[in-house]
């Protein structure tokens, strides 16, 4: 079954810093705005959850019709919404990335490394 | 937490789940009363409510209460049926297009903001339609089969006193065919109570004794308190107007004060009272006397543990029966229907307790006959009893949940129901404060229509505002959804509505795609609605897509254009984000004092120039007595703070454009905003004392208008994501103050861009901050407009920017004034002296390049001035004016590789202009691109044979990448040095040219021309051709190159200076200047290059020397003497010169005799192997390599020759002042004929750093070779 997969870090105040259109399913138009409206709106629920739990991975938090939002809380808050074992390989990602002297936490990820790697990773995963 | 009763919820159940009177009438009746506008029943609702009516209830117990509130529901008999599942959708429709236009003029307002959603009250949240429509959502419901609240209780007939034979018109009217359907189907009891009602219209005043006759037989009839008079219409004119009108709730469709202005006061009064006395005396009565009876009824059949296994065995066997939830198995005398009736009437009654207990009874029944639409109502009405008691929150959510999933099960035709159940859910969870749980439920019951789930999803969206903290996020999606559904069912105005809340959502978020998706679609609704100009705002919001795809950013734009043609107006847009507009990268060029010869030259960073003007413009602060007074003449105070630019001069202001998008656009029609205001005013409010000049503009009162000033329009298209820098100008026509406000440009000739430059108040900028040119917004972008004045022009005509290092090329500076009034005091100021010499005069060179450079006929050896300052000040009579170019010959030479920089700049002052601006500045910048060419390196040591003579060794590299060079000349610099070739070049270079990276190394000789030992004295007794040899002879009679008079000399001059400055001029170093062109060959397309001629200065060759000394033994080379007389005595002299800089005491030592063999001499050449390494210490002993495998070996000759002795002192000790020379007498005493060497002594020195130092470097040097020849005199 094609399946379609929206997987978006959110930094601080709610801003996206990384963006990502993964899956197998065939592009539609709209599935990336939908996609952005469903984790957008996740984001009241995850912020409910995640100060009242400690894991790190919230398993589908949220739903709309047949796409589930499952989340990654790391611990400086920055949300990865989209599976488990994924998260955690993207979370070292993401890692590497803030480890990366000229990254300014919280801004838009524009490395194209990070981005291939996601892509790989999804395609693994997902 | 409000209490149940009182709750939203609670208010509904009280109006919903209350007792129904069907309305029997003639149509006479509902003529009189139609004279008000209104229905029977309609005149009658708003008396239905009673909140006060305190009537005493007793049900199933003992106990009394008191019932305070209780409403009444008036229906038609027609009405009492199932409503038309179409009809009820398109009276929904109706009031949701009824609410869309009411909303509709509010659309044009801004958007509400987040904060102001979240601090209204909780009841303004929501639109109060939405209650309206939740009510008539209920009421598609209504009398459905398996509930009993909507079956009627009682019975109101009506027949007006004008019906002929009223007590007929009675009987006739509850005749069972005329009865609705559903009592007559066996559904509900047709046995009811029954009232009588005769209504009497006072407008016809004749009928009155009738009517009174009728009333008293109907009372005989049917009973005299079932019988009732109702008198209306006593208004006769017909013109009451009702304050606080009654009806106007009921019935919008009619203007409120046409309602009931037949109608009295007192009429209503009677009206009021018929319904209370008919609520109170009759229904409530009779309603606690029917529960009463089925409580018994049932208790009997049903209550205790025999009934109920009775039951259950009953029970069990109907399970074979099929389709028991099809169809009405229960009739109303089913005693199914008889608790159920039990219930509702009890829940009607208030009694919940009752109520509760029969729908649990019935519940379990209706579960295991599996009807399961009964058991779902049972257990919503469960649901509402538990919440309206406050009882068990738990408890009545399991119920409502129970309830509506039951209907779900049922699937389509549950599907109604399960709304109405989720509503009243939804409600109860509101009222308990679980507003998420709610928002849930709405969720849940959006179902497949697309207009009822636009109107639960909004009711969702409010929910999530309402809970603590507000779920915003949720909010905006579920407002998206909503509006995505009013949108497929046209609901347009609510669609933009919902999008406009969610815009308060979204607006200050980064989600892309999310703002897009919002504006775009609200946006193209607006225009769909009319509204093209909001239309148009929201789109611009979605210009900025760059992260959409080409295809999306196309529709985007196509529809952006469509609606913006459609408004047919020029739209202009501030802050519009097509094309991006890159703010740092504004720069401003102007010119004030500082003019700019071309465009490289003004983005030259400020401090550059200033730090090359430093010297030739006036200071202000020096000179005058006072300064501050001096500043304040020459610049009022508002001048200092703004930039000055000149009228008819133009402005330039550099701004990147970006496109964000993918497609390309074009952009049409960019020039700058900008305000020219007279001056006049502002200098007024100054009371500045100003300057005659400034009087005289006080007078010229300029109005800001567009044909003060002049703008550059620019077209451009950018493609895909590309940027442009874009140069607009403006250019003042008047004076007064210019002020740059912003920029505009228009897109598909239809939306007008506009910028504004952010205009931060100005703050008091120092006068340093300003004068470093730092472009803060405010500072840069205004200006002071002052008279027009004279500019310079300048250029240097054919300047190369690409030449090889040593290149020396001759070019004019044309200097051209197009002004009238003359400038004068011109002078220059050139970054790089080393690379650039102006000529001292202006005129042209006769005999043309480079041959001026050779020397003429004539020798002509004035020396040049050679005191150079870094400012060339033009002669004092040079004036420019009008059309009069001033042509000046520049020399440069490329004096080292690389990329340089040249500035120039020249300053003059203005004649006859009166003004703030004294002087000006021309700068002028060009780049230069230095290649390799050759690289020379000399090593000059001294001769061993002569004190004057040095050997040179010139090592040529040719660094060049692809041409080839051919040296042409060597000269020393000064007239102390005079050379020579040892070895005639074009035998070691046939080609006659230096190939790239070939290495060539030749020699020569120079002379040290002085007089030794005269140091000081100035020696011009050397020739001045002695100073050049040539290398390359191409032809005989090519002359030299001066070096002496061409600017060769003063280029060598800089040469000097920019190397080892440190050193004291030496005498002791020589300057060679080598003179190369270009190879012929090389580039035979480039035929001028051939006039190329590079010139290579090495300055400061010392003379190399491993020795502080040298020396020379003087004497007689050949000596006749007769040795039978005596020996011979020879005199010798040595001379000794210190070459260095210190202190040298050297002392003589002569040894007489062969040298032993065994000598402790360690240098010798013939040990090999180990070899002793002296410590370096201070006692460093040097001894010449060369020197001592010379005495290791001595001539053949010598052996056989017989000894001599050195007579006179065997060591003699002298001392030497820095470079000088001193002579030592020296004697040889020679026995026999033949010939010696006199190189056996040595000479001991030692080097002092100054007179009296301690420390001293010291060392032996052999004795050269000297050869004398006796023979025996004749």
């Amino acid at each position: 079954m094609a399946n379609t997969a929206c997987f978006i870090i959110v930094g601080r105040n709610d801003i996206p810093i990384y963006e990502a259109e993964v899956g197998s399913a065939p592009k539609r138009e709209d599935a990336a705005q939908l996609h952005q409206f469903i984790l957008h709106a996740a984001l009241d629920v995850v912020q409910d959850l995640a100060w009242t739990t400690s894991a790190m991975f919230l398993k589908s938090v949220d739903r709309f019709n047949d796409l589930v939002v499952s989340v990654y809380v790391t611990a400086g808050h920055i949300l990865f919404n989209g599976i488990k074992s994924f998260f955690q390989e993207v979370h070292e990602l993401y890692i590497k990335v803030l480890l990366n002297p000229l990254y300014l936490p919280g801004s838009r990820i524009t490395s194209s490394h990070f981005d291939t790697k996601v892509r790989a990773l999804a395609r693994k995963y997902l | 937490m409000v209490e149940a009763v009182n709750s939203s919820l609670g208010k509904m159940l009280l109006e919903e789940v209350s007792p129904v009177v069907m309305v029997l009438c003639t149509p006479l009746v509902e003529e009189t009363f139609l004279k008000n506008g209104l229905s029977f029943v309609e005149t009658l609702k708003p008396f239905c409510n009673f909140s006060n009516i305190d009537v005493p209830v007793r049900t199933s117990g003992d106990q009394l209460y008191r019932l305070k509130k209780f409403t009444l529901r008036l229906f038609n008999a027609s009405d009492i049926k199932q409503p038309n599942v179409e009809v009820a959708k398109q009276r929904l429709e109706h009031v949701i297009t009824q609410a869309g236009e009411k909303v509709f003029h509010d659309l044009e307002s801004d958007p509400p903001q987040i904060t102001d959603i979240l601090s209204n009250p909780e009841s303004e949240i929501a639109p109060t339609w939405f209650q309206y429509y939740n009510k008539e959502l209920i009421r598609t419901l209504s009398f459905s089969d398996h509930e009993a609240f909507d079956h009627p209780v009682a019975c109101l007939l009506v027949a007006s006193s004008k019906d002929e034979e009223p007590l007929n018109k009675f009987v006739d009217l509850f005749n069972t065919n005329r009865l609705p359907s559903l009592l007559n189907d066996g559904v509900m009891d047709p046995k009811i109570l029954k009232h009588f009602l005769l209504v009497h219209d006072n407008q016809d005043a004749t009928t009155e004794r009738l009517t009174s006759k009728v009333l008293s037989e109907m009372r005989s009839t049917f009973g005299n308190n079932e019988c009732n008079l109702l008198c209306t219409n006593s208004s006769k004119e017909g013109n009451v107007e009702h304050q606080a009108n009654p009806w106007a709730s009921f019935k919008s469709s009619v203007p409120a004060e046409k309602l009931g202005f037949a109608l009295t006061g007192d009429d209503i009064g009677e009206i009021k009272d018929l319904m209370q006395e008919f609520a109170s005396r009759h229904i409530i009565p009779y309603m606690e006397q029917k529960v009463r009876d089925l409580n018994q009824q049932i208790s009997a059949t049903r209550k205790g543990l025999r009934n109920q296994i009775k039951n259950l065995w009953w029970r069990k066997g109907k399970d074979d029966v099929p389709d028991s939830t099809k169809g009405s198995i229960y009739t109303f005398s089913s005693t199914e229907s008889q608790i159920r009736i039990l219930g509702d009437y009890a829940f009607m009654l208030h009694d919940y307790e009752l109520a509760l207990s029969s729908y649990r009874l019935i519940s379990t029944d209706y579960k295991l006959d599996k009807a399961w639409k009964h058991y779902a109502g049972v257990q919503e009405m469960m649901g509402l009893a538990y919440f309206i008691s406050d009882q068990s929150i738990k408890e009545a959510e399991y119920c409502m949940e129970n309830a509506f999933s039951t209907y779900m099960k049922l699937g389509k035709s549950g599907f109604q129901n399960a709304t109405r159940c989720g509503l009243w859910w939804a409600e109860m969870l509101k009222a308990r404060d679980q507003y998420k749980e709610a928002a849930s439920v709405y969720f849940r019951i959006c179902g497949e229509e697309p207009l009822h789930a636009a109107v639960m999803l909004e009711q969702a969206s409010y929910c999530f505002v309402l809970t603590k903290p507000a779920m915003l996020h949720k909010y905006g999606f579920h407002l998206v959804l909503s509006g995505d559904h009013y949108k497929i069912c046209d609901q347009v105005n609510h669609a933009i509505r919902t999008y406009r809340s969610a815009i308060s959502v979204y607006e200050s978020t980064t989600w892309s795609h999310i703002k897009d998706h919002v504006y775009f679609h609200i946006g193209q609704w607006y225009a769909i609605v009319g509204m093209n100009d909001v239309a148009v705002r929201n789109m611009l919001r979605v210009l900025d897509c760059g992260n959409q795809s080409k295809s999306t950013q196309e529709i985007f734009l196509r529809d952006f254009f469509d609606i913006v043609k459609k408004t047919g107006m020029k739209h202009e847009v501030v802050g519009l984000r097509l094309p991006v507009i890159n703010m740092s990268s504004l720069q401003v060029i102007y010119e004030d004092h500082r003019t700019y010869a071309s465009q490289a030259s003004a983005l030259v960073e400020e401090s550059i120039w200033q730090s090359l003007e430093d010297d030739i413009i006036p200071s202000l602060n020096s000179g005058k007595s006072n300064w501050l007074e001096l500043q304040s003449k020459l610049l009022p105070k508002k001048y200092k703070e703004s930039n000055v630019c000149v009228v008819g001069e133009s402005v330039k202001l550099d701004l990147e454009f970006r496109n964000p998008l993918l497609i390309s656009t074009s952009v049409t029609s960019v020039s700058l905003i900008c305000e020219l205001t007279a001056n006049s005013d502002d200098l007024k409010l100054d009371k500045e004392p100003s300057s005659l000049s400034l009087e005289t503009e006080h007078n010229q009162v300029t109005t800001s208008g567009l044909s003060s000033f002049t703008l550059s329009e620019v077209d451009f298209t950018l493609g895909g994501g590309e940027k442009k820098l874009v140069r607009l100008t403006v250019t003042p026509s008047e004076e007064g103050i210019l002020k740059i406000v912003g920029v505009r440009w228009e897109l598909s000739g239809s939306i007008v861009g506009v910028h504004y430059f952010q205009s931060v108040p100005t703050k008091a900028k120092t006068n340093k901050a300003k004068r470093k040119n730092k472009l803060t917004p405010t500072d840069a972008l205004k200006f002071l407009v002052i008279k027009s004045l004279p500019r310079l022009e300048g250029s240097i005509d054919h300047l190369p920017d690409k030449l090889y290092a040593g290149d020396l090329r001759y070019l004019v500076l044309e200097l051209k004034n197009n002004s009238e009034s003359p400038i004068k005091n011109l002078k220059m100021k050139i970054s790089h002296p080393r690379f650039v010499n102006p000529e001292s005069h202006e005129e042209e060179l006769t005999p043309g390049f480079p041959d001026c450079l050779k020397k003429g006929p004539e020798q002509n050896t004035v020396q040049r001035e050679t005191s150079r300052t870094s400012v060339f000040a033009f002669p004092k009579d040079v004036s420019l004016q009008g059309d009069r170019s001033l042509r000046w010959p520049l020399w440069l030479r490329a004096a080292i590789p690389g990329t340089m920089s040249l500035y120039f700049t020249i300053y003059y002052e203005m004649e006859n202009v009166s003004s703030i601006m004294k002087y000006r500045t021309l700068r002028m910048h060009y780049s230069l691109q230095v290649l390799p060419s050759l690289e020379t390196s000399f090593e000059i040591t001294p001769s061993p044979s002569r004190l004057q003579e040095f050997l040179v060794r010139m090592d040529i590299v040719n660094r060049a990448n692809s041409d080839a060079f051919e040296i042409h000349q060597l000269s020393t610099v000064g007239c102390r040095w005079g050379i020579s070739l040892l070895q005639p070049v074009d035998t070691i270079l046939p080609s006659k040219s230096i190939l790239p990276g070939q290495g060539l190394s030749c020699f020569f000789m120079i002379k040290d021309c002085r007089k030794p030992g005269i140091e000081e004295e100035k020696t011009t007794s050397i020739l001045p051709s002695q100073t050049d040899t040539k290398l390359i002879t191409q032809d005989d009679d090519e002359k030299f190159f001066d070096i002496v008079n061409s600017p060769l000399a003063s280029f060598h001059e800089s040469e000097r200076s920019c190397h080892g400055t440190s050193d004291q001029l030496s005498p002791n170093t020589v300057d060679f200047i080598l003179i190369s062109r270009l190879a012929k060959s090389s580039n035979p397309s480039a035929e001028q290059d051939l006039l190329k001629i590079l010139s290579h200065h090495s300055c400061h060759n010392r003379i190399r020397s491993s020795i502080p000394l040298s020396w020379s033994l003087d004497g007689p080379k050949t000596m006749y003497h007769d040795f039978s007389t005596s020996f011979c005595e020879i005199k010798l002299k040595m001379v000794i010169r210190n070459t260095s800089d210190g202190f040298l005491s050297v002392s003589i030592n002569t040894i007489d005799g062969l040298p032993d063999a065994a000598a402790p001499t360690p240098s010798s050449g013939n040990l090999s192997g180990w070899r002793y390494v002296p410590a370096i210490t201070e006692e460093m002993k040097l001894t010449s390599d060369v020197m001592g495998s010379r005495l290791g070996k001595p001539p053949p000759s010598m052996e056989s020759s017989p000894p001599f002795i050195w007579s006179g002192s065997s060591s003699t000790k002298v001392q030497i002042q820095p470079l000088s020379t001193t002579e030592i007498p020296l004697q040889v005493s020679v026995f026999s004929p033949g010939t010696y060497s006199l190189s056996t002594y040595e000479l001991v020195w030692e080097l002092f750093e100054h007179e009296n130092a301690s420390s001293a470097t010291s060392g032996t040097c052999q004795g050269y070779p000297y050869y004398i020849t006796v023979l025996q005199s004749e």
